[in-house]
């Protein structure tokens, strides 16, 4: 629920005005931090209606360059920042944008502490013990983790890879990079840079995880069997996994809940319609119905939004609601039988404002478990329709395509072009089943790992007194 | 209320409320289920109409059909009637049905516990009631939330209505719901066993609460309990439901000291200190039957002590228990007691046909 509701007298503005202080102090961190990164929002911004403005950012890789040569007479890196090597250059990026990220997470974190000490009505609601018991849990924190580093990717996919997908996947030919060669510097073109690059199995023709090549460029993952860097396409992979999953999320679970709210508040016909409906859903075969649909579908206007991303979205929408649509309807049918719900009817509340104020917010936490989990679900389905080669077109990166095209290197010295990309998946596919697991027994009251924090924190109180 | 001199005069003028032949039944593939059957009574302004009966007798069933609020796979059937007002409640579709409900009709429940919703402060949900029918919103709406907090009598109201339900106790809770109810200013209040799950020093509190409003703002309560205490503390008039049907219907105190069906003379006999030189408490045997059937025979015959041939023949007719008696009905095969019992079992089976005969 918004903080700025109507459920408080004083509205959150006037609250504020009362004692500006802690929120005017937060506020100056958030603009700051804001300010470190406005140029990347600008960018993206101006970016839509042309060309993007360029402004100084401190995690652009224009302040941090990665790319260099090392200089045949001194053997110092040129070009590169402060004449770190490639490698180092780039970690301290990396390092750096996860430095801002949690910061930024912390930052937030700090907000809603500001917002509880100083402004909320409240000293204390049930949503303070979701959070306590999500913090005493030590597998969805693991999962929580692994997430924020996965979404971390999906958002500063550019910066945090050694090149972009622009310069190594898109359009090789259209950059050049200067190298050393026999003791002079000349330049090439990427794509020619990066033929020489290329991972096919044998030893002398691999670029494995952490290493230099020809060109004396790093790759952190190595790179794929065509010379193009596997960490960038993974970061650029990171972001279309993320998007469809979200989207696909976001859409069923809308669905999902709409038809659940209704199912439980109406009951008899409405909800052997949607029984009906979403069965019949069911009982297809998931994988091959939606392989069918992405081939049917692929001609079409639709697909070619963001290479087929949003068509996946929408397929796995279409066929996931059903699944969540029968994990909460249990809970909204638990709702819809409490007395406040009978009590709203008995003063004439709209049957649409009943289910939106006062069931709605109970099956959220059930919405957010189950759709953490069933997204790795999709992460996983999407990787698998890339690795039988449906799903995103080339070139646009997805990680299901790495691990199809490494297929047949796994023996070899070119290993990495599949595992890495697997772990990836599965990292990304468990922490997500973790961090669902984790809200799910931070929101059950009744949830073991939640008493053993309660007797804990209890005993720890005695103590102390 | 019930020792007051003001109980109106019942023959006078049109009834509030006026149920006839109400009859719900609740469709399930197994059975259908006669939770409420063919029954009749009225509320007049300013009076308090009690309903009294077991876990099951359909008192709850006969309040949600009032209300409108019968949940699938249950209905109100055809040739029942709810007048409220002068107006036929069973044939209003669902859109004017929510007008009437808080406006006109509004209910109290059992469990204050479970009737506020706990994400919300009690002065937002007070809110709610006032901004859907009287279109009242911010400081206003608040302002008057707080008046009706402090008229059902919680101190220190302006406080209380930024409070969330977990922060009053069982009582002031009940008296927030109440303050609900009444946030429309509505002229029926149903209440459904309001006390239920209350203490008793919270439960005297709440009735008089609800004695005093029914005092200023002249309302027609319909209260139903289990609690035979509670009934003869806040009632004007007693109806007895055993299930589905009204056995047995009288003025509070003419039914206390005269009960006369056998089911509301085992309902006082089981009052825990109405013997006291017994040992043991009396309690009637067995449990209430569920009506799944149309019935041709009396429901309360295998457990009435006081059984005889006809009661597994004859269904039993609401009728005046004496020729005297003008406002005092049962619908018991022994009664009217100045007929010989066959010409009384007479007059419940004509009366039956009849009555089957207009439906």
């Amino acid at each position: 629920m918004s903080r700025t509701d109507e459920r408080e007298d004083v509205p959150l503005r006037d609250r504020i005005g009362e004692n500006p202080g802690p929120a005017l102090r937060w506020l100056a961190g958030a603009l700051l931090l804001f300010a470190l990164e406005a140029g990347a929002v600008v960018n993206f911004v101006t970016g839509l209606f042309g060309p993007g403005v360029e402004l100084p950012t401190l995690l652009s890789r224009e302040l941090i360059p990665n790319n260099g040569y090392q200089d045949p007479a001194t053997g110092a890196w040129q070009e590169t920042f402060f004449g770190l090597s490639p490698a180092l250059a780039w970690a301290v990026r990396v390092v750096l944008v996860y430095a801002y990220s949690f910061v930024v997470a912390w930052w937030l974190w700090r907000g809603y502490l500001v917002f509880r000490e100083h402004y909320r009505y409240a000293d204390w609601t049930p949503k303070d013990d979701m959070i306590d018991r999500l913090r005493g849990h030590r597998w969805g924190q693991f999962g929580a983790l692994i997430v924020f580093a996965f979404v971390v990717m999906a958002v500063f996919a550019p910066p945090l890879g050694p090149t972009t997908v622009e310069r190594t996947i898109s359009n090789p030919y259209s950059y050049e990079i200067q190298y050393v060669d026999g003791g002079e510097i000349q330049s090439a073109t990427v794509g020619e840079a990066n033929l020489a690059a290329r991972s096919q199995g044998s030893p002398d023709q691999n670029v494995g995880p952490m290493q230099y090549d020809e060109y004396g460029r790093f790759h952190p993952f190595g790179t794929l069997p065509s010379g193009k860097d596997m960490f960038t396409f993974m970061m650029a992979g990171a972001r279309v996994s993320l998007f469809i999953g979200l989207l696909s999320i976001g859409i069923s679970g809308f669905i999902a809940a709409g038809f659940a709210l209704l199912t439980a508040y109406y009951k008899g016909l409405v909800d052997l319609l949607v029984v009906i409906a979403g069965d019949s859903i069911m009982s297809l075969p998931r994988l091959l119905f939606v392989m069918l649909l992405s081939v049917v579908l692929s001609g079409t206007w639709i697909a070619s939004v963001y290479n087929g991303g949003l068509l996946l979205a929408l397929i796995f929408a279409g066929t996931g609601w059903p699944v969540m649509w029968r994990a909460i309807r249990g809970p909204a049918m638990q709702v819809s039988e409490q007395e406040w719900i009978d009590a709203a009817k008995s003063f004439g509340q709209k049957p649409r404002v009943t289910m939106q104020k006062h069931m709605a917010p109970y099956i959220l936490g059930y919405l957010l478990v189950y759709g953490s989990m069933s997204l790795g679900g999709i992460i996983i389905g999407v990787a698998g329709l890339s690795f039988l080669g449906l799903g995103i077109s080339p070139p646009t990166p997805e990680w299901g395509r790495a691990v199809d095209i490494g297929q047949s290197y796994v023996t070899t010295a070119s290993w990495h072009i599949s595992f890495i990309p697997g772990v990836m998946i599965v990292l990304v596919v468990t922490a997500f089943n973790a961090l669902g697991d984790g809200i799910r027994d931070a929101i059950d009251p009744e949830s073991e790992s939640g008493e053993d924090e309660g007797t804990e924190a209890a005993a720890a109180a005695g103590g102390g007194a | 209320m019930a020792q007051s001199e003001s109980v109106p005069n019942r023959t006078e003028g049109e009834p509030l409320l006026r149920v006839e032949n109400l009859q719900t039944a609740f469709f399930t593939e197994k059975e259908t289920i006669r939770a409420v059957d063919g029954v009749s009574f009225d509320i007049r302004r300013g009076e308090t109409v009690g309903i009294v009966g077991e876990s099951g007798s359909g008192k709850s069933v006969t309040a949600r059909s009032i209300m409108g609020l019968v949940d699938s796979p249950g209905r109100v059937l055809e040739g029942s009637s709810i007048r409220f007002d002068g107006e036929e409640l069973t044939d209003k579709t669902e859109k004017q049905y929510r007008q009437l409900r808080g406006s006109d009709i509004a209910m109290v429940f059992q469990d204050p516990l479970t009737s506020l919703n706990p994400v919300y402060t009690v002065g937002n949900q007070i809110k709610e009631a006032l901004r859907l029918h009287r279109d009242m919103r911010g400081a206003e709406a608040t302002e008057e939330a707080i008046d009706l907090l402090e008229a059902v009598g919680i101190p220190d109201a302006s406080r209380r209505v930024t409070e969330y339900p977990h922060e009053f106790s069982g009582g002031m809770r009940q008296r927030a719901v109440i303050a609900m109810a009444l946030a429309c200013d509505p002229e029926l209040l149903i209440c459904d066993e309001p006390t239920t799950a209350l203490d008793v020093t919270i439960q005297a509190q709440i009735l008089e609460l609800l004695d005093d409003l029914q005092d200023e703002r002249d309302l027609a309560i319909m209260f139903i309990t289990h609690d035979m205490g509670v009934i003869a503390e806040v009632s004007d008039r007693v109806n007895v439901m055993y299930a589905g049907e009204i056995v047995e219907s009288a003025p509070v105190e003419e039914l206390f000291e005269n009960p006369r069906h056998p089911y509301s003379r085992g309902l006082l006999n089981s009052i825990p200190g109405n013997q006291p030189d017994a040992d043991r408490l009396s309690t009637i045997e067995g449990d209430v039957p569920t009506p799944n059937e149309q019935a041709t025979y009396c429901r309360f015959e295998p457990r009435c002590p006081k059984a005889f041939d006809e009661c597994s023949r004859v269904h039993p007719e609401s009728l005046a228990v004496n020729a005297d008696a003008d406002d005092h009905t049962a619908a018991c095969l022994l009664y009217p007691e100045d007929a010989s019992q066959a010409e009384a079992v007479e007059a419940h089976e004509t009366r039956g046909t009849q009555e089957v005969s207009e439906r």
